[in-house]
Order: structure tokens, then C-alpha cells, then sequence
């Protein structure tokens, strides 16, 4: 009972840090995880490391799932992250690994030199967990400063008198942008599109005219006839992957299409916990929700007798992917709160990370 | 030939000819430089089919002692080479002041000269290094040398002048008296092309190598540590030369010299049981992981990235490769495979027939039918020699242009390839380093046994005999990154521009790596029972 009791722990505890607008997916997932683990100390304590490996395991599966399972009961502004979720999971299961990797190196060596007991050997499971909690929440508050890093180091490269394009509403953009006017004092105009079926684009631009900063609304389709007059794009990114592309909401690839064949840098603002290993051969490649989503179904012929029912909104937004994948080759650089990286630059930080 | 050769540009060679007579142009033609006189003069001679300069340089000494002889013979004092046209010098005591004076004046012109042409002062030294750069012309009574040339030349005169830096050095009988027969036995093996596949030599290498290193008695007053290096050494020149440029046994070697130094630095120094104990230990991890478990560990990863309904198309025969598509057969995924495959090796035929004997659905296709074959193609998957550090491929000759269509039709590019096959080696073409295979296979055109006997009837029989006609076969050539999706190695998928990095992490940092691998290694064993026998790589016969 103290299992399950644990695991809805988990899953509620990621919703409700969800609601909150600023904190971004997998920092949800981290704060999740280590109230987890605080409370299985706390509550039953796993005898074992490997027991306790198991339960979060257990524990971070059901996050996975969770979000996988449910899509009626969303609100509309949020759609399944898959693959932040991803990322965010496999930090925390890696960082928990590597801790008590080094840990059991250590005991192990430790042992040989002393030969403790078994007794001991409990004890210094409690030391492993409180050194897991502190490293966690050592991770957490980085994660958390993370953005306003990436945003530092995004907003140098928006000059005077830039005309940026953006893409909706992304939270790292916005911090960018913020960073850039209110502490860098820099004047530049934004265009952003609306960011359909969403339209989150809407409120990007009521938030930037608060902010002070002229901006103007665009249509999705009119990306290609403005771009001569634009100097930058900066796009956010849910999951940045192995060979330096990035995978965003729906309509990123077009437009980094558009940029690169009339001569414009792309850049891709993201933190480094968002890094993932996944390694997306094409499109249809990406672990997102629904990889049949738009397949020809048998469905339409059903309804063909009946009035010509034109998809409303909302049928067009469910029946279409939310994101989509953008290769390296169309981003010009990465800019992360590890600094500015190249795209093949990703696959070493990775490496250094995993391997 | 000619006696007199003028020099590549065209300036007249007044080597020994003109050096009594006293003209200021004696030394005032442009000294040749050596780089000048290799290619340059190489070019000129192969129109003619004569021996190159490259030789010429062991053949030189050769050469000047015949001619030194006969001087000697004609009873001169002088040292010096020459040309038997001039006439013979008067002894001093022979000269009248006014001859002495105009003498002397002429060798202080010539000092002078050669010091601005940045000779050596001495009249002597100047002339040895004049003999050395451009050698005198062989005079017609030097029979014998001139055969001993031709007969060198018989391999060299039918080569691609500009890629004989890639020729293989012979080894004499000397050299293998003294090795141990197991590695003549793999040498011998190398050369008739019975174990082919960089895996399959490099295991088969490692493990002769065990053998020697079990079998070796070191002499009584070396420890065996420090001695064994030395004792490998024959062995190893022996096989580099048999296959000059297996990269990835270079690798292998290269670990293998920093093992046995590694044992000599160990303190307390190890006894010969010992040290011998461990080495063989260590060349088994180094199978075992890098190798055994890598190729396990690679299919692992690559199975991620095939799904129902693929079609894969693959190069050659790989023997990673091949792993991973029957182990996709097993897992049930619903896929079909296109090989193709290129002469004169036709590697491809002996993948196809396993893959056919596992139940796959396959085709076969020449490899200038490739546009043909990739119609239907979702993944391209294909294995390597070697991974360099720029990120290129070096693999069999064939898969650039595999690669090359297959993105050029945007279709994803997947090559499979161990971490030990990452060389520190940068190469942007393929001909700056690469391997030269036997012209006269490319002869043969039909593959038909029973057609054989009618070989003398090929085409290209008497290619020899043609003076213009060259024959090339290559063996490998590299792929640039740019055609290149990913590489799947035993820690990832990653893009092919991270090769240097991995390796420099690898060797870094590669102890607790093999703990990690060890547990996993042992648990695919506990789920999938495969097979670790080390027998399956030396089966791999043509």
C-alpha cells in the first residue's frame, strides 16, 4: 500500500508543479523525483539500494505513463511534452545511477581497505540517500537559474536595432527578450507568430507591449514574406537532441527552413537539462505522443454520409502532431546556460554527461 | 640510355661532363632539389618504363661502385666519378706555372660557386652529393645491374605513377626466420584473403599474439616484461607488411604496446608467470569487450532504429551488420534487405547468403544499379574500417558512394562501427593513405568456374604488355561526415562528428567503464545466452 500511495505521490505532485506556468517540464519532473525520494526516506525506508533503484524506477515509469495515458483532461495551453519528459526523467535516473555508482566505488573500496559490517552497511545507505538529496537539490536550484544563464547569454546577440522573429510563446524567448531590453538596454523589434492551433502567439505579443518592446502579431503562413525584413530567429526548444537538432512546437522546421534559404541565422535558446538522448533519423522519427497521427484513417468514410462536418479547431489540433523536429544543419547555433554551443557540440556535452 | 640526361626542366645536365672544363656554369644550373628529382624525374622515367628515383636511391650505391671500380681500375687518383668521356687530368708536377695558376684559379671559382649554390666547401663532398642527386647514367657494360633494375621494376612499371606512396615494401626471407610459425600462418592467411574483415583480423591477430606471448621463453638475463616488446616487434613489422594498412590493427597494436609498457612500469615489478599471466588476461578483456561485447551492445542500439517495414540497404559484408539484421529477424520485426555489392571481392554474396539461409527477404544489386536500388529504401546501414577523427568513414571501397546517393535521396545513412576502431587520424581524400589490392584481379571477368579456362581469353590478359595501361585496384576509401546521419557504437548513438571525442572519454576514463560494461555484458548473456565463442570469427572465411 505504501508503494502506491508513493507512486500517486509522484504523479500528482509532477501535475500540480505543472501548474505552475514558469517552472518548465523537466524541472517539474526534478522536483517531483526528489519529493520522492525525501519521502521514501521518511515514510518506508527501502532496505536495499536496489530496492530503492527499483521504486523509482517504478516511480518514473508512471510519470512517463501517466502523461501518455490521459488527453482529454488537459488544459488547453498544454500539451503533452513527450519529450521534455524524457529528458527530464533520464537527468534524474542518470544523476541518481552516477551517485551511486561513485557511491558503491567507493563503499566497495572502502570495504576492502576495512571489511565493515553488514549493520553498517544500512547506515551508510541513509548517508547515500542524504547525499542523493543534497546533490538533487543542488541540481534543482541550477536547473532553476538555468534560464536566466541561457537568457544572459541569448540576448547578446540581439543588436541595436535588430527585427527578431519569434514563435509563439516560449518562456526561454521571453526571458531572452526581457534580458535583453530591461538589463542589456538594447531597442530591437519583435514579430512573432501566432502559433496556431494555440495561438499562444497572442499572448507573447500582449506581453512584450507590457514589457515596452514594439512587437506585431504575424500569421503563421506569412513567415516566408516577412523574413527578408527580419535579421534573427530565435526559437526555444522542448528537447534539444543528439546530433544538435532541436525538437519544437509545430511549425519550427518551416520556419528554420525559410531562414536558411534566405540567409538567416537560427538561433536555438535552451537549457541544459532539456539535452536528450535520442537520436531521430527523420520527422517521423521523435518518441511524440501519437506517431500515426497523420495517417489516412478508414474514419472518414464513416461520416461521409453525414453533414459535411468540418473539422472544428479543436479536432484539428488533436488529430495533429504538436511538435516537430528540426535537424542540425538548419540551426546556426545552440544557446545554453553552458554557453554557446555548435550543434555537433551537443553530442560532446552528452557524451561527457552519459558516458 | 642516354648518357647524358638532362635534368626534368630541361636543363642540360652538365654533371661530370663539363666539371674540368672551367665554366662558371658548371655549378650554375639550379640544384635540384629532391622533392624536384622524385617527382618530377619519376614522371619522366615511368613514360619510358624505367626503374623510379625511389628505388634509384637504394640502387644509387650500388651503382656508384661498379663505376667507382672501373675508375679505379683506369688507375686515377681522383676519387671522383667520371664521365669516361673526359679527358684524363695531368698530374701537377706535369703543369707549367701558367697551367698550376690557371688551375687553381678555376677550383676557386668552383669553391665559390658551390658555396652559393650552398655546397659543402670540399670539392669531394660536393661531388658525392652531386652523384647522389643526380645519378650518373649507367654506361652500357653494366649488365648485371641493369637486370637486377628490371627485375625490381617488373610490379613497380605497371603502377598508377602518383599512388606508388602506397606501395608495399617486400619483406625479404631474412626477416621471417626468426618469427614464430603461427604468425607466418596468419601472414600467409592475410595475403590469400582467408580471413577478411577488420574484425576477423584484428581477433585473429590478438589472439596469435596470446599464443606467441604464452609460447615465449625470454633470454636469461632480460626480465620477460621488458623483453617481450622487443620479441613482438619482428612479429608485428612481419604482419603490417603482409596488409599494410589495417587501420584498425594499428589501433590494436598500439593498445598492446601500451599494455606491455604498462606491466613494466609496475611496481612491485611482476614475475615473468606473472606479467605473462596478465598480458594474455588483458588481450582476452580486450576481445571480450571491445570486440564480443561492443557488437552485442551495437545491435542493442541499433535495433532502436529499425521498425516494421523497413527496407535496409547495406554495402559489402560487415560483420556487425550482419549481427544486427539477423537480430532483427529474430525480434520479428517485418523488414527486407537490399545488398550491394561491387567487384572484384563480391564480399556481398556471403552476406546475402546468410541472411537468405535466416529466412530474410532479400535482393541484390551491382553497385551501379545503386539509384536503382534506393527507390524503396528507408535506412542505409553499413559498416566501417575505421572512424577518423574529422568524422569521416574509412570503409570498404564503394560505401562513399553508397553514401553519397543515399543522401543525396535523403534517405538516413547508419554505420555501425566498435569505439576501437576510432583512429586519432585525419584524412579528407582517399588517396593519401589507403591500400593497393593485386591489379590482376580486376582481370578476371567472369566469375563462372567453368569458364576459367578460358582466362587467357579476358581482355585484359596481356595488360602488362600495354605500355599506357594501368590497372587499379583499391581497397578502401573514406566517406566525408557530411553523408553520414549517425553512428551506432556500444556507448550510443551518436553523430559522427563526436568520434574523437568518445575515444578521448574512452581512454580516459576506461576502468570504470569496463565495470559497468562487465555487469551488462553478463546480463545479455543471462538473457540471450549468445554465443562468445571466438571460433565464429575465425570461421568468417571467404
Amino acid at each position: 500500500m505504501a508503494n502506491t500511495s508513493n507512486q500517486y505521490d509522484v504523479v500528482t505532485a509532477y501535475q500540480t508543479s505543472l501548474n505552475d506556468s514558469e517552472l518548465s517540464t523537466p524541472v517539474a519532473i526534478f522536483k517531483a523525483l526528489t519529493d520522492f525520494v525525501r519521502h521514501s526516506t521518511d515514510i518506508y525506508a527501502a532496505p536495499t539500494m536496489s530496492e530503492f533503484m527499483q521504486t523509482l524506477e517504478k516511480a518514473a515509469q508512471s510519470i512517463r505513463q501517466e502523461s501518455q495515458g490521459t488527453s482529454k483532461e488537459k488544459p488547453k495551453n498544454q500539451h503533452k511534452a513527450t519529450i521534455a519528459i524524457l529528458a527530464g526523467v533520464d537527468l534524474f535516473m542518470r544523476f541518481v545511477t552516477r551517485n551511486s555508482h561513485d557511491f558503491s566505488v567507493k563503499f566497495t573500496k572502502l570495504k576492502k581497505k576495512k571489511k565493515k559490517k553488514l549493520s553498517e552497511e544500512a547506515g551508510s545507505f541513509e548517508d547515500f540517500k542524504e547525499n542523493l538529496l543534497s546533490r538533487a537539490s543542488l541540481i534543482l536550484e541550477k536547473a532553476s537559474c538555468a534560464r536566466e544563464k541561457a537568457a544572459a547569454i541569448g540576448a547578446q546577440f540581439i543588436n541595436d536595432n535588430a527585427v527578431v522573429l519569434v514563435q509563439g510563446y516560449s518562456r526561454v524567448i521571453m526571458s531572452v527578450l526581457y534580458h535583453a531590453a530591461d538589463i542589456q538596454h538594447k531597442r530591437f523589434k519583435v514579430y512573432v507568430t501566432e502559433g496556431r492551433p494555440n495561438s499562444d502567439g497572442i499572448q507573447a505579443v500582449a506581453a512584450l507591449r507590457k514589457a515596452g518592446i514594439p512587437c506585431r502579431a504575424v500569421l503563421d503562413s506569412a513567415v516566408g514574406y516577412i523574413m527578408d525584413k527580419v535579421d534573427m530567429v530565435f526559437v526555444g526548444a522542448e528537447g534539444v537532441v543528439e546530433n544538435g537538432g532541436i525538437v519544437n512546437k509545430i511549425g519550427t522546421f518551416q520556419i528554420s527552413l525559410v531562414a536558411k534559404a534566405l540567409g538567416k541565422p537560427v538561433y536555438a535558446v535552451a537549457e541544459s537539462y532539456k539535452f536528450v538522448r535520442v537520436y531521430p533519423l527523420n520527422q517521423y522519427d521523435i518518441p511524440s505522443e501519437t506517431p500515426e497521427i497523420v495517417t489516412f484513417t478508414s474514419r472518414r468514410r464513416k461520416s461521409f454520409s453525414t453533414i459535411a462536418d468540418a473539422e472544428t479547431v479543436e479536432d484539428l489540433a488533436l488529430s495533429n502532431p504538436s511538435v516537430d523536429y528540426t535537424p542540425p544543419q538548419y540551426i546556426t547555433l545552440l544557446l545554453t546556460d553552458l554557453g554557446v554551443l555548435t550543434p555537433s557540440g551537443v553530442s560532446d556535452e552528452l557524451i561527457k554527461l552519459y558516458v | 640510355m642516354e648518357n647524358i640526361k638532362s635534368s626534368p626542366l630541361g636543363i642540360p645536365n652538365s654533371n661530370s661532363s663539363k666539371m674540368a672544363s672551367g665554366s662558371p656554369n658548371t655549378m650554375g644550373q639550379p640544384m635540384s632539389s629532391s622533392y624536384e628529382n622524385r617527382w618530377l624525374s619519376t614522371g619522366e622515367d615511368t613514360k619510358k618504363g624505367s626503374p623510379l628515383v625511389s628505388r634509384r636511391k637504394s640502387i644509387t650505391p650500388e651503382e656508384n661502385k661498379p663505376n667507382n671500380s672501373k675508375e679505379a681500375n683506369k688507375g686515377k687518383k681522383d676519387t671522383r666519378p667520371q664521365n669516361p668521356n673526359e679527358p684524363p687530368k695531368k698530374a701537377q708536377k706535369d703543369m707549367t706555372k701558367a697551367e698550376r695558376r690557371a688551375m687553381q684559379e678555376k677550383q676557386r671559382q668552383e669553391k665559390q660557386s658551390r658555396v652559393a649554390a650552398g655546397l659543402p666547401k670540399g670539392a669531394k663532398q660536393a661531388a658525392e652529393l652531386e652523384v647522389k642527386k643526380n645519378p650518373s647514367p649507367v654506361s652500357a657494360d653494366t649488365d648485371d645491374t641493369k637486370q637486377k633494375k628490371k627485375a625490381l621494376s617488373k610490379n613497380q612499371q605497371n603502377q598508377v605513377p602518383w599512388l606508388l606512396h602506397l606501395d608495399v615494401p617486400k619483406t625479404s626471407d631474412a626477416l621471417t626466420k626468426d618469427l614464430h610459425p603461427a604468425v607466418l600462418q596468419l601472414g600467409l592467411y592475410f595475403s590469400e584473403h582467408k580471413i577478411v574483415g577488420s574484425n576477423a583480423r584484428c581477433v585473429a591477430m590478438l589472439e596469435i599474439f596470446s599464443k606467441v606471448i604464452s609460447d615465449h621463453k625470454p633470454p636469461s638475463d632480460a626480465t620477460f616484461s621488458r623483453h617481450i616488446q622487443k620479441h613482438l616487434d619482428p612479429h608485428i613489422a612481419y604482419l603490417l607488411s603482409i596488409r599494410p594498412m589495417s587501420l584498425s590493427m594499428r589501433e590494436c597494436i598500439r593498445w598492446l604496446k601500451k599494455e606491455m609498457a604498462d606491466i613494466v612500469e609496475e611496481d612491485p615489478p611482476l614475475s615473468d608467470d606473472e606479467s605473462r599471466t596478465r598480458l594474455i588476461e588483458r588481450i582476452g578483456h580486450f576481445i571480450r569487450e571491445r570486440i564480443t561485447m561492443a557488437d552485442q551492445l551495437i545491435v542493442q542500439n541499433g535495433l532502436q532504429k529499425i521498425q516494421d517495414g523497413d527496407v535496409i540497404l547495406t554495402y559489402a559484408k560487415s560483420s556487425v551488420v550482419e549481427s544486427l539484421l539477423l537480430e532483427t529477424k529474430k525480434k520479428g520485426i517485418d523488414f527486407k534487405v537490399i545488398v550491394v555489392d561491387s567487384r572484384p571481392l563480391f564480399e556481398g554474396k556471403h552476406l546475402l547468403r546468410r541472411l537468405v539461409a535466416a529466412g530474410i527477404d532479400c535482393s541484390y544489386h551491382l553497385l551501379s544499379s545503386i539509384y536503382v536500388a534506393l527507390k524503396s529504401v528507408t535506412k542505409v546501414i553499413m559498416g566501417a574500417h575505421a572512424l577518423l577523427n574529422n568524422g569521416a568513414v574509412y570503409s570498404r571501397i564503394g560505401s562513399s558512394m553508397v553514401a553519397m546517393a543515399a543522401s543525396d535521396k535523403q534517405i538516413p545513412v547508419m554505420i555501425c562501427c566498435e569505439t576501437y576502431k576510432f583512429v586519432n587520424r585525419t584524412q579528407v581524400d582517399s588517396f593519401v593513405l589507403n591500400e593497393l589490392g593485386n591489379p590482376d584481379d580486376l582481370v578476371q571477368t567472369t566469375t563462372n568456374t567453368y569458364d576459367a579456362k578460358k582466362s587467357d581469353t579476358a581482355v585484359l590478359a596481356n595488360w602488362r604488355d600495354q605500355p599506357d595501361l594501368r590497372l587499379l585496384n583499391i581497397l578502401y576509401d573514406v566517406t566525408p561526415s557530411k553523408y553520414i546521419t549517425l553512428v551506432v557504437t556500444e556507448v550510443g548513438l551518436i553523430p559522427c562528428t563526436s568520434a574523437p571525442v568518445v575515444s578521448y572519454k574512452f581512454n580516459c576514463i576506461i576502468k570504470t567503464c569496463i565495470d559497468f560494461y562487465f555487469y551488462f555484458y553478463y546480463y545479455l548473456l543471462y538473457r540471450f545466452g549468445v554465443n562468445t565463442s571466438n571460433e565464429e570469427f575465425g570461421k568468417r572465411v571467404a
